[in-house]
């Protein structure tokens, strides 16, 4: 491995993560403010205007920037230390860097400007600028280059060594990019197709029903893109971080598989209140939606193995005396145990969202707000520092002095999101509405309310002090005394049994993009040739950025 | 390993791998196209053949509840309904306009500012906003002793080419002795409404770059005289063709005294 190569992904990562986590603290200010609009106390500039676009710029820097940059940049990562080898074609990755960039700031200046205050979700017939679309569009072109490099990147190694499998946190990476260009497809098309030519102008009514049915293709798939680099942490850095070993390579493979499978044929469940899509579709993808069960009970159980392996080494005895002998000092075990934890929150809720009937209950409620909050923010969020954590050693040689403040900021994250979050359940549960900027407290109703979403700020601010706290860690690590280079492979845990020989299946992705094809054809074939079929009403589109 | 044994052990995978899917697919299919709607329809009275076709979204209706017969007659409030065809045909200034906007003038000034502040400046209003007040005379929605009269005497496509025409027209210059009153309380409720009393800010629908329904009226460069009337007709329920009471259920929360502020602001700003 050439030293020159190396630095090159170094920085490339570097440049990735530095914008995801840029992203994140400028949002998390914003979700501050946002709870606090939406208390009893009085917020400062509140109007409607200005929450929908701070939503709006919250949504999109957490949940496309942060994510995206994320995800490519330990992509990018995993691929030339995971393989080994020096990244393929790095002026191309560099080329999807910057795409995202332009397409970053594109957005930012349309949002800022009061054109874009239609949040994160592309719900027609509210249409934004067409720069706040053709923005996203250039993050989501600059992924797609990430993800041919990743299918190359294994390839290129699949051909330099026949019969050896690839590395679980390759497999796990390039599963993710898989993932991702199916996911794309949906919005890809909606967005191409109709939405931008409406926010041009050059269409004056939209197939809301077919937007709606489009967007929610990538509405579930892309949250799976955002959660796979916290399941490839749990899986194959969290038992070596531990001490211990990973339980089982072939359940890590499964479980990444099952979640190309089934994260894709069950978008439908974000629309079991909408009526252009029939009842036994919605079962169907229902259906497939509680399968995601599957890889999350694998997932639970492989690595509370993995990590009670390492307990026991540790001379942890009996039942539980092994979960005491872990070095939760450990930033990385310490937030796999937070991620655990709020896994079974979110999980749990997780379940009532899916379920046709109960989905009823909550359905535009502050809960699904929370939930996602807390799957997202906390299990998946929490992983992502601990990862940041992990590999910045290895991208600046240089190591802080203690990991005490590290600790502190997890404590703080996932103290703040449980106190946010799950009073922000039980008002979902009262009935309390999302996607709206105030709430008319003297309503004797509502005023209940308040005391709730005050606690829920105070898990936002210290939330944000978290994220502040955050950043502040990562420049400790630039400033920080360089140490002795450090090899760049040891974070990744061995298998108790290490794989030798695997079959094709679980080495390569042949065999389940057909099997997905199936399911998709399957589950959104009729529900979206309908609309070509059936004479449906269209919408008059209704642009932000202009009357009419 | 040779490729002879790794495909040997893949073989198992890939059978195994597409039985236990299609089964699971199967299983959902079954379950949810015909057990569900046969049971579920049985219940609702209605054949298998029907529930199923309303399950697969062959036919309207759910499969787990009879359609509800009514008898009920709808009143709308009012008779316009916007279609793209409808829209398409804004935006073009016609003569035709001109000549119709002739017969404006008495009431609503020669380029269509009022002299009289007790009736509407129609010059930069919205066409869409004209021609639903317009429509809304003719259909009976709106009531008005001139204004009645003179819409019955239009025809849909004269009404488009009168409202296209003022909608094209310059707005009225605001009088210097008049422009900037700064009224705090107001901009509060225009900007940020009224929490407290389940006020909407006023700029939620009237606000440039709103997203209000396509109806909705500019405001500013409007007359003192005629904002203040119309909100207290809102207000008194003497005008009724805003669309579910939107127009009524907030000038019923507002004051006397905050409508003719309210007024007053909008009648003498020029950038809301």
């Amino acid at each position: 491995m050439g030293e020159r190569a190396v630095t090159h992904a170094r920085r490339l990562t570097l440049a990735h993560l530095w914008v995801a986590f840029a992203a994140f603290a400028v949002a998390a200010v914003l979700g501050v403010w946002q709870m606090w609009a939406r208390s009893p106390l009085p917020a400062p500039y509140l109007t409607a205007e200005s929450y929908f676009t701070s939503v709006t710029a919250h949504g999109v820097s957490m949940a496309y920037v942060l994510t995206t940059f994320m995800v490519m940049g330990f992509g990018y990562y995993v691929a030339e230390t995971a393989l080994g080898r020096p990244l393929p074609l790095p002026r191309f990755a560099w080329l999807g860097f910057w795409l995202g960039i332009i397409g970053s700031a594109m957005t930012a200046v349309t949002i800022f400007a009061g054109n874009a205050t239609v949040l994160f979700t592309f719900y027609p017939p509210l249409t934004a600028s067409p720069f706040f679309y053709i923005g996203l569009v250039l993050v989501v072109v600059g992924s797609w280059i990430w993800c041919g490099l990743m299918l190359w990147a294994m390839l290129d190694f699949k051909r330099a060594n026949p019969g050896v499998p690839v590395p679980l946190a390759m497999f796990a990476t390039v599963a993710n990019a898989v993932l991702w260009l199916w996911t794309t497809v949906g919005v890809a098309a909606e967005l191409l197709f109709q939405i931008i030519p409406a926010a041009f102008g050059w269409n004056e009514s939209v197939d809301v029903g077919l937007s709606r049915t489009l967007f929610s293709w990538t509405l579930h798939a892309i949250v799976y893109f955002w959660l796979l680099p916290a399941y490839i942490a749990f899986y194959t850095m969290a038992p070596q971080a531990a001490g211990g070993r990973l339980y089982s390579d072939t359940m890590g493979r499964l479980t990444f598989i099952l979640f190309l499978i089934y994260s894709l044929p069950v978008g439908m469940h974000h629309l079991f209140m909408d009526p252009q899509q029939s009842s036994a579709f919605k079962f169907l993808q229902m259906s497939f939606t509680a399968l995601v069960a599957a890889p999350t009970l694998l997932t639970v159980f492989t690595i509370s193995a993995s990590l009670e392996i390492a307990g026991r080494l540790r001379g942890g005895k009996g039942y539980f005396g092994w979960i005491a002998a872990l070095p939760w000092e450990r930033p990385m075990v310490l937030a796999t145990g937070m991620a655990f934890f709020m896994l079974w929150f979110g999980g749990g809720g997780g379940l009532i969202n899916m379920s046709f009937g109960m989905n009823a209950m909550v359905h535009n409620t502050s809960w699904v707000t929370a939930h996602f909050h807390l799957i997202f923010g906390g299990t998946v969020v929490i992983m992502y520092f601990a990862i940041a954590y992990a590999i910045w050693p290895t991208l600046t040689n240089r190591l802080p002095m203690s990991p005490r403040l590290q600790r502190l900021q997890l404590w703080l994250w996932f103290i703040g999101m449980m106190v946010m979050t799950l009073p922000w359940h039980y008002l979902g549960l009262q009935g309390q509405w999302r996607r709206v900027a105030t709430f008319n407290y003297s309503d004797p109703i509502i005023a209940g309310w308040g005391p709730w979403v005050i606690v829920s700020l105070v898990g936002g601010i210290i939330l944000l002090a978290s994220a502040l706290l955050f950043v502040w860690n990562l420049l400790q690590f630039h400033s920080a005394r360089a140490v002795v280079a450090t090899d760049l492979r040891p974070i990744y845990a061995l298998a108790v049994h290490p794989p030798e020989r695997v079959p094709a299946a679980l080495n390569g992705f042949a065999l389940w993009n057909v099997l997905v094809l199936v399911l998709m054809v399957a589950a959104y074939g009729y529900p979206i040739a309908q609309f070509f079929i059936i004479d449906a009403p269209e919408a008059i589109v209704h642009r932000v950025n202009g009357r009419g | 390993m040779k490729p002879a044994e790794l495909r040997e052990i893949d073989r198992p995978w890939r059978i195994w791998a597409s039985v236990i899917i299609v089964s699971i697919l199967a299983f959902s299919v079954v379950f949810g196209f015909l057990v569900l709607p046969i049971v579920q329809g049985r219940a609702a009275g209605l054949d298998a053949f029907t529930a199923i076709c309303r399950a697969v979204g062959i036919l309207p209706g759910s499969p787990a509840v009879k359609q509800p017969t009514s008898e009920a007659k709808a009143q709308p409030t009012t008779q316009v309904a916007w279609s793209t065809d409808l829209m398409r045909t804004f935006g073009r200034r016609t003569q035709a306009g001109a000549e119709i906007a002739q017969g404006c003038v008495a009431c609503h000034g020669e380029h269509g500012i009022a002299a009289d502040p007790q009736n509407p400046n129609l010059a930069g209003q919205s066409a869409a906003a004209i021609y639903k007040q317009l429509h809304d005379y003719k259909s009976g929605s709106r009531v008005h002793d001139v204004m009645t009269g003179i819409a019955q005497g239009l025809e849909d496509r004269q009404i488009v080419e009168v409202a296209t025409h003022f909608a094209s027209s310059a707005r009225r210059d605001l009088d210097p002795t008049t422009a900037e009153v700064v009224d705090e309380d107001v901009i509060r409720l225009v900007e940020r409404g009224d929490p407290s009393r389940g006020l909407p800010a006023c700029n939620s629908c009237h606000g440039f770059n709103a997203g209000g329904p396509i109806e909705t009226p500019t405001l500013s460069h409007q007359n003192r005289e005629y904002l203040a009337r119309q909100l207290q007709a809102f207000k008194t329920d003497a005008r009724r063709n805003d669309i579910y009471t939107r127009m009524r259920s907030v000038a019923v929360k507002l004051t006397d005294r905050e409508i003719e502020r309210l007024a007053t602001f909008y009648a003498t700003t020029l950038s809301y």
